[in-house]
């Protein structure tokens, strides 16, 4: 939204600094996006009167003499003091008042580029010096249409005036962010927006009375039937006035107005969508003309009768804009006696639009529901500065005062107002909230006296009644975001200024530490200290990335919005899309590396938890690529080792079991294994990805992963502590060779080993130093380095043969 | 399962099928067409598990209880030097200590959730155009990938209800990955890390908040700083402010005032959001803030593209080095 500091001026007295304003704005009202500084926009761009103008013959152009006062530099006057310039438009002619953008002056539409155009002298048709130029409305920047040069009122206007002194244009326009104003309908026009200016500047504010207003001062002309049928729930106020020509004729000059539309975003368009678009700036409430003879025709009926329901599925209109829309039964539609004549909110029906013949306008003010304009924005992709304000929620209390406001500034182009129609017969009570000094104060860590609280409020217009301590607010009809004390309390701080609150730190309590960031953070440690690479990837996967990893699409939850199929399933595990980035690694030369990443995955095999979403997973993925041919299985079985002997947990490597949901679907089940504890619980699994699977990724086919349950190891951690215990006396180092056959399993080899030394009480270290297989061989020789001791004395050679003896026997 | 050898004389032989389409009559061609095409995809996939299989069934087993391949050495870890941890999680670790040393509990958000937490909890009304500010992704069910942390203060405030029975305040940040459905660029990034405070006692107020918030920005930059709100508009909050801190000397700030930082949202909890996790609001008052991590790290790192947080890319990660 923009605002125009000058218009806002118009309504409060500012005795401070524009951008010591701004700042206050910032911090008391909301946030500034952007002052646009445009206070020298207008410099050297006059009045001027056109005293001659001479068509050249065979051109377009017409050579003028103006009278600018006398004030431009730098040019050539004529005898009489007048300056020549050249001008194209066809409507120029002697007499007229006209803008002139004098040499040295930029060109407005260009004034925020990075090189502005400064106009000069020009030679043109070759022998005639053009000085400056006579600009039009669109080359100021009031207008998209190019008809012509603009015309100025003699009334209003004399040479050599500044265009920004007339218009009052050396202005700094404030972009506002919309959705920090979700709940102020009110601020949405330049009067609410500077009611709110006074009251942040101490400033008591008093609106105009006009918007008080609720009875027409017109003759009412009871010939004109039109009835008024609503859904209060779609519409909750509907009020219409209808007009008819009194013989005005809008005069044609550049106005106020048209300036004003222009600096908050709009343009002017005919006179009397220009008057319900300056009436919307300045109150927020969006007003729409009909054309009232081609209502009343459309709807065929005798009895002519708007009728606000909702819309029917399949029902179409065309809009004003030629589109033809099919709206649902969430649309708000506006009807001449049940034939659709306008969508809601957005936008009218071309079957009633104004045009050159219309005689009588109806003119609709109304409210709707800003639940279903927020649906019918969506569904029909309209975001007009219309909609935008009804999407806020407009009090009904405005629509009358503001159609009346409309029916007094029509009869200058135009209008009379003859008839009046309002949904409602009853004003409604306006709220009362009460505020207990304590609660306030108590609340904001601050000591406001019931005095100071009641300026506060008044000055933004709440009635303020006390009882001691307690205040009682009437709420202004306009304020649909107070209902109760905490809402008053939010206004007093505000407007005061948050900043004058002082921070005051209160005593804490000791906390407990989170033990799953805990974890997560020695986890973190313990594999970049190997060399293993934390990286984060997307909670969101391509479905063709599932079923590239064997996993099933159907068992990933989907998100039905998502930005590209890139992102349309949520994932299941980590592992794939660590492997999905490992390529990018490889190319960019890297030629060995590991990847892990803990985060949380769904599945939707894993169901909803006690609150009835989802149930969350936490998961450290870790992926291991090498471009060398050893088998990357036993590295990353290394990994995991290391990491849960460090975090005292005990395992075994259990052979790989496809889960039934296919989330680990991935793992070549030849080469990979099972992680659980001695009594079944999965912990994880490590293993090699299936060949296809990495060939797939452009990957070597040695590529291996772990992936494992952060919930168990943390519920196990510490469970299984080291075995720290020592022997003082000496230990016996031993090499032991054993040839077994190729598919005896190495780990139940060392088993034995291990319960051969525990039986005889030895205090052990094994360490599997070689397993060789040769040439063509059908068995291996697996060597392990021992080293042991008895806790009680020196072990004897006899006892150590005898146990190596025991050892040799294993098969 | 099929031979590959029977299943590639079958696809030979409804290759050949083909050429009979020209001879149909033309209304029957597509049709005829259609069904020729949908038996030769089930072929062709048919083809490709018997494949996929026979290459399976070729992969060598190895000892998965051994600590090294046959004939090769050990396998080593790979260098520490490579080593690096994501600066993301590191400077969330940094920011949960912090809130630690001040009396926070740490719970993490989850990353789907429903309707009910999301806004419903937090006061936005059904419906309410504000529930549109904050670009949500939706499930097939319903479920969202939330867009703040808020979604779990409901969970926060019953989670920690007894702390105010037992007289003590509820001091919680929640740190959490969320998620908007907006375009990605140098500066947006639709999954992002947020960290959210949640606040509740009996007497606490706004100035409380300003005290906290400013305490934790002053541990974070170690310096003392300028502070400065404005107002801000959150339904489950009232009054709701944006919080602003003046550009640490950290950063490159000048210490000369105007170079302002927004750093979260932040405000009063409104009562409605007490009441629906089970607290009187007349008893009990609390404020609550959320603000973005990655910003943080961009700034501490002055790093120019968010898009490299989630792209795993070494040569981006390897500047983190441990």
């Amino acid at each position: 939204m923009l605002i125009s500091l000058n218009w806002i001026k118009k309504y409060v007295k500012i005795d401070i600094p524009d951008d010591e304003l701004i700042k206050l704005i910032g911090a008391r009202l909301v946030e500034v996006e952007e002052a646009i500084d445009e206070t020298h926009k207008y410099d050297k761009i006059y009045a001027v009167k056109v005293v001659s103008a001479e068509k050249i013959p065979d051109t377009h152009l017409s050579l003028c003499k103006i009278d600018d006062g006398g004030k431009a530099t730098d040019v050539v006057r004529d005898d009489d003091g007048l300056v020549q310039v050249m001008c194209g438009a066809p409507n120029v002619h002697a007499d007229m008042m006209a803008v002139w953008v004098a040499p040295g002056a930029i060109v407005p539409t260009t004034y925020h580029d990075e090189e502005p155009f400064v106009i000069g002298m020009r030679k043109m048709l070759k022998k005639y010096d053009s000085y400056g130029m006579l600009s039009g409305a669109d080359e100021l920047g009031f207008s998209d249409i190019r008809a012509g040069i603009a015309e100025l009122d003699p009334a209003v206007a004399k040479p050599g005036d500044n265009l920004a002194k007339l218009f009052d244009l050396n202005d700094i326009i404030l972009d506002i962010e919309n959705k920090s104003l979700t709940h102020r309908p009110d601020t949405f026009g330049i009067l609410g927006f500077a009611r709110e200016v006074a009251g942040i500047l101490g400033q008591k504010f008093k609106t105009e009375d006009w918007y008080f207003r609720n009875e027409a001062d017109f003759e009412i002309n009871s010939n004109i039937k039109l009835g008024i049928e609503i859904d209060e729930k779609l519409c909750p106020r509907y009020t219409a006035i209808v007009l008819e020509p009194n013989g005005n004729k809008a005069p044609k000059y550049l106005t106020l107005q048209d300036t004003l539309l222009a600096r908050s975003g709009m343009r002017p368009i005919d006179p009397i969508v220009d008057l319900t678009n300056i009436l919307m700036l300045l109150s927020g409430q969006p007003l729409h003309a009909f054309d009232y003879d081609k209502f009343v025709a459309v709807g065929g009926s005798k009895n002519p009768k708007i009728i606000v329901r909702a819309g029917k599925d399949g029902e179409k209109l065309t809009l004003l804009d030629g589109k033809e829309i099919e709206m649902n039964s969430d649309d708000i539609v506006i009807t001449s006696n049940n034939v659709p004549v306008a969508l809601a909110g957005a936008m009218g029906g071309a079957n009633t639009a104004i045009d050159e013949n219309t005689k009588r306008i109806i003119l609709e003010s109304a409210t709707f529901s800003l639940y279903n304009l927020r649906k019918t924005q969506m569904a029909h992709g309209i975001f007009s500065e219309a909609i935008t304000r009804f999407t806020k929620g407009q009090p009904s209390g405005q629509t009358l005062p503001v159609a009346l406001r409309f029916a007094e500034q029509a009869l200058a182009i135009g209008y009379n107002p003859v008839a009046l129609f309002d949904s409602q017969k009853t004003a409604p009570e306006a709220e009362k909230v009460e505020l207990e000094l304590a609660q306030l104060n108590g609340l904001l860590g601050t000591d406001f006296t019931a005095k100071q609280a009641q300026d506060i409020l008044q000055n933004v217009e709440f009635a303020i009644e006390t009882k001691g301590k307690k205040l009682i607010a009437t709420v202004p009809f306009w304020r649909t975001d107070i209902h109760i004390s905490e809402d008053l309390i939010e206004e007093v701080g505000r407007l005061s200024g948050y900043d004058n609150i002082a921070p005051v730190l209160p005593l804490h309590a000791t906390s407990d530490p989170n033990e799953m960031f805990v974890l997560k953070t020695a986890l973190r440690n313990h594999l970049s200290a190997r060399g293993a690479n934390e990286v984060l990837t997307y909670s969101f996967v391509h479905g063709d990335l599932l079923k590239k990893v064997n996993q099933n699409p159907e068992n990933s939850y989907k998100i039905v919005n998502s930005i590209s199929p890139d992102l349309q399933y949520i994932r299941q595990s980590i592992v794939p899309s660590l492997l999905d980035k490992s390529y990018a690694n490889l190319r960019a030369g890297h030629e060995k590396f590991a990847l892990f990443e803990m985060n949380q995955v769904y599945s939707r095999s894993a169901g909803l938890d006690d609150d009835g979403v989802p149930q969350n997973n936490y998961r450290l993925g870790f992926v291991l690529v090498s471009q060398d041919q050893k088998a990357g299985y036993y590295l990353a079985k290394k990994y995991v080792e290391s990491l849960l002997d460090t975090f005292g947990i005990g395992y075994e490597i259990k052979p790989f079991i496809e889960a039934k949901d296919k989330t680990n679907a991935y793992f070549e089940s030849k080469r990979s294994a099972n992680i659980e504890t001695s009594d079944g619980k999965l912990i994880g699994h490590v293993g090699e990805i299936k060949q296809r699977i990495s060939r797939s990724f452009k990957l070597p086919i040695n590529t291996a992963a772990f992936e494992l349950d952060l919930r168990v190891i943390l519920e196990l951690q510490g469970v299984s502590a080291k075995d720290f215990s020592f022997s003082q006396f000496p230990s016996v180092a031993r090499d032991l060779t054993l040839t077994l056959p190729l598919d005896c399993p190495v780990g139940e080899i060392t088993a034995q080993i291990r319960a051969e030394l525990a039986k005889r009480e030895l205090i052990h270290r094994i360490e599997c130093t070689s397993i060789y297989q040769a040439d063509g061989a059908k068995t291996k020789n697996v060597s392990f380095h021992l080293s042991f001791a008895r806790t009680d004395k020196t072990l004897e050679k006899s006892e150590i043969q005898d146990i190596m003896k025991a050892l040799e026997k294993i098969k | 399962m099929p031979s590959i050898s029977d299943l590639k004389a079958e696809l030979k032989q409804l290759n050949a099928e083909y050429a009979k389409i020209k001879d149909m009559p033309a209304e029957k061609r597509a049709d005829f067409g259609k069904e020729l095409n949908v038996k030769k995809q089930k072929i062709l996939q048919q083809i490709a598990d018997v494949e996929a299989a026979a290459e399976d069934q070729e992969v060598l087993p190895l000892d998965i209880t051994a600590p090294r391949d046959i004939n090769a050495d050990a396998p080593e870890f790979l260098t520490a030097d490579f080593g690096s941890k994501h600066p993301l999680m590191t400077e969330l670790d940094r920011v949960i200590s912090i809130y630690q040393s001040m009396g926070f509990d740490i719970m993490e958000s989850v990353q789907l959730d429903d309707e009910y937490h999301m806004f419903d909890s937090l006061n936005f009304a059904k419906g309410h155009p504000a529930r549109d500010g904050y670009d949500t992704f939706r499930t097939e069910e319903g479920f969202i990938p939330p867009a703040h942390t808020s979604t779990m203060q409901n969970r926060v405030l019953k989670a920690h209800k007894h702390k105010l029975d037992e007289g003590n305040a509820i001091a919680v940040a929640v740190p959490g990955r969320t998620y908007r459905n907006e375009d990605v660029d140098a500066t947006h990034e639709h999954t992002f890390y947020q960290c959210e405070g949640v606040y509740v006692s009996e007497n606490c107020t706004l100035g409380n908040m300003l005290g906290i918030l400013r305490e934790f920005f002053e541990k974070y930059y170690g310096q003392k700083l300028n502070i400065k709100t404005q107002p801000g508009y959150f339904p489950f909050t009232e009054p709701s402010l944006e919080f602003l801190i003046e550009k640490p000397a950290a950063l490159g700030g000048k210490g000369k005032g105007g170079d302002w930082l927004e750093m979260l949202g932040c405000g009063m909890i409104h009562p409605n959001v007490l009441r629906m996790a089970g607290i009187d609001p007349t008893k009990y008052q609390g404020f609550a803030w959320g603000g973005g991590i990655d910003r943080l790290v961009m700034l501490r790192y002055d790093l120019g593209d968010v898009r490299n947080f989630e792209a795993a890319k070494l040569d981006f990660l390897k500047e983190f080095a441990c």
